[in-house]
């Protein structure tokens, strides 16, 4: 069964190609909260990394420390096959549902 | 290069609360947005009340599980005592404190092994008994704001009376820390008898 994604989790899988390369945990981070404009919890975003990666949508690797993190590492993030099926899905899904309205909605409600 | 530092304290608590391979890529990316970003933009004191808040996030989300398990644990028993009432509330007085000290064990025991701290354990006695009391306390007022009707009062002041229910999820505090750091003793122990 393809893997059902909350808005949440779309938009840290988004963040994470949008980086590319640099798809760490602070870029992440400041991605997301940027889209979503509104400040955003480093847990949050940390446990949904953490829930996706459990689900085999994201792969992860060390990178190298640099002075400024106080030499710790970088958890470096890429989308793994299924999470980016996940994602197409979820487009999807969202296309179906306004299909044959005009967005903008316009009127009284 | 901002070579600021957060306060000391709290990167000992988030330390405490972390799994080490956790911490080490999680406090780098805190350290840097707050040296980088938020020391620039709030000055010392609000960048510091930031990291607070992140760090406080993650001590929170490590023991939600088990604070919101006990929480509806706890408003459960209130609405059983509240309209189901029992002839003798021993049994049930008996079970539901049996439960809420195994849950309390399980969070410090779990928080402890995860991170491989011995103070996680009462780390997250405290903060499951705070997310429970919270809950407890929303659920009792919750009840209470729609049976408030005569027989739902008798039965309320059969049970303890509503001091008991907005009082006693208060008191689990300290019953938190110290199960909260048996389960993580006991957590230690068994890390050190067979190494993760």
């Amino acid at each position: 069964m393809a893997d059902t994604l909350g808005a949440f989790e779309q938009a840290v899988l988004l963040a994470i190609i949008r980086l590319g390369e640099d798809a760490y945990g602070r870029a992440i981070l400041n991605d997301v909260a940027t889209r979503l404009g509104r400040d955003v919890a480093a847990g949050a975003v940390h446990a949904t990394l953490e829930r996706l990666a459990a689900k085999k949508l994201v792969a992860s690797r060390l990178g190298p420390g640099t002075p400024v993190r106080g030499g710790r590492a970088r958890r470096f993030y890429r989308l793994e096959p299924r999470g980016l099926r996940a994602l197409n899905d979820a487009r999807e899904a969202v296309d179906t549902l306004w299909r044959g309205l005009r967005w903008p909605l316009k009127g009284s409600a | 290069m901002n070579t600021a530092t957060p306060p000391p304290w709290a990167e000992s608590l988030l330390r405490a609360v972390l799994a080490p391979s956790e911490f080490e890529t999680l406090a780098g990316d805190l350290l840097e947005e707050y040296r980088e970003s938020r020391h620039a933009l709030l000055g010392a004191r609000r960048a510091d009340g930031w990291y607070v808040r992140q760090v406080f996030g993650f001590v929170v989300r490590t023991s939600m599980t088990w604070g919101v398990l006990l929480g509806v644990a706890m408003v459960a028993r209130d609405a059983l005592d509240w309209f189901l009432p029992p002839p003798d509330f021993h049994t049930r007085a008996a079970a539901s404190t049996y439960f809420a000290m195994s849950v309390l064990l399980m969070a410090g025991f779990r928080a402890s092994w995860r991170s491989g701290s011995w103070p996680a354990g009462g780390i997250a006695g405290v903060v499951t008994a705070g997310i429970a009391a919270f809950i407890s306390l929303i659920g009792a007022a919750g009840l209470l704001a729609v049976w408030h009707d005569p027989r739902t009062l008798a039965a309320i002041a059969a049970s303890g009376g509503l001091s008991e229910a907005f009082t006693l999820p208060l008191f689990a505090f300290v019953p938190g820390m110290l199960l909260g750091t048996v389960g993580g003793s006991l957590a230690a122990a068994g890390r050190s008898l067979h190494p993760v």
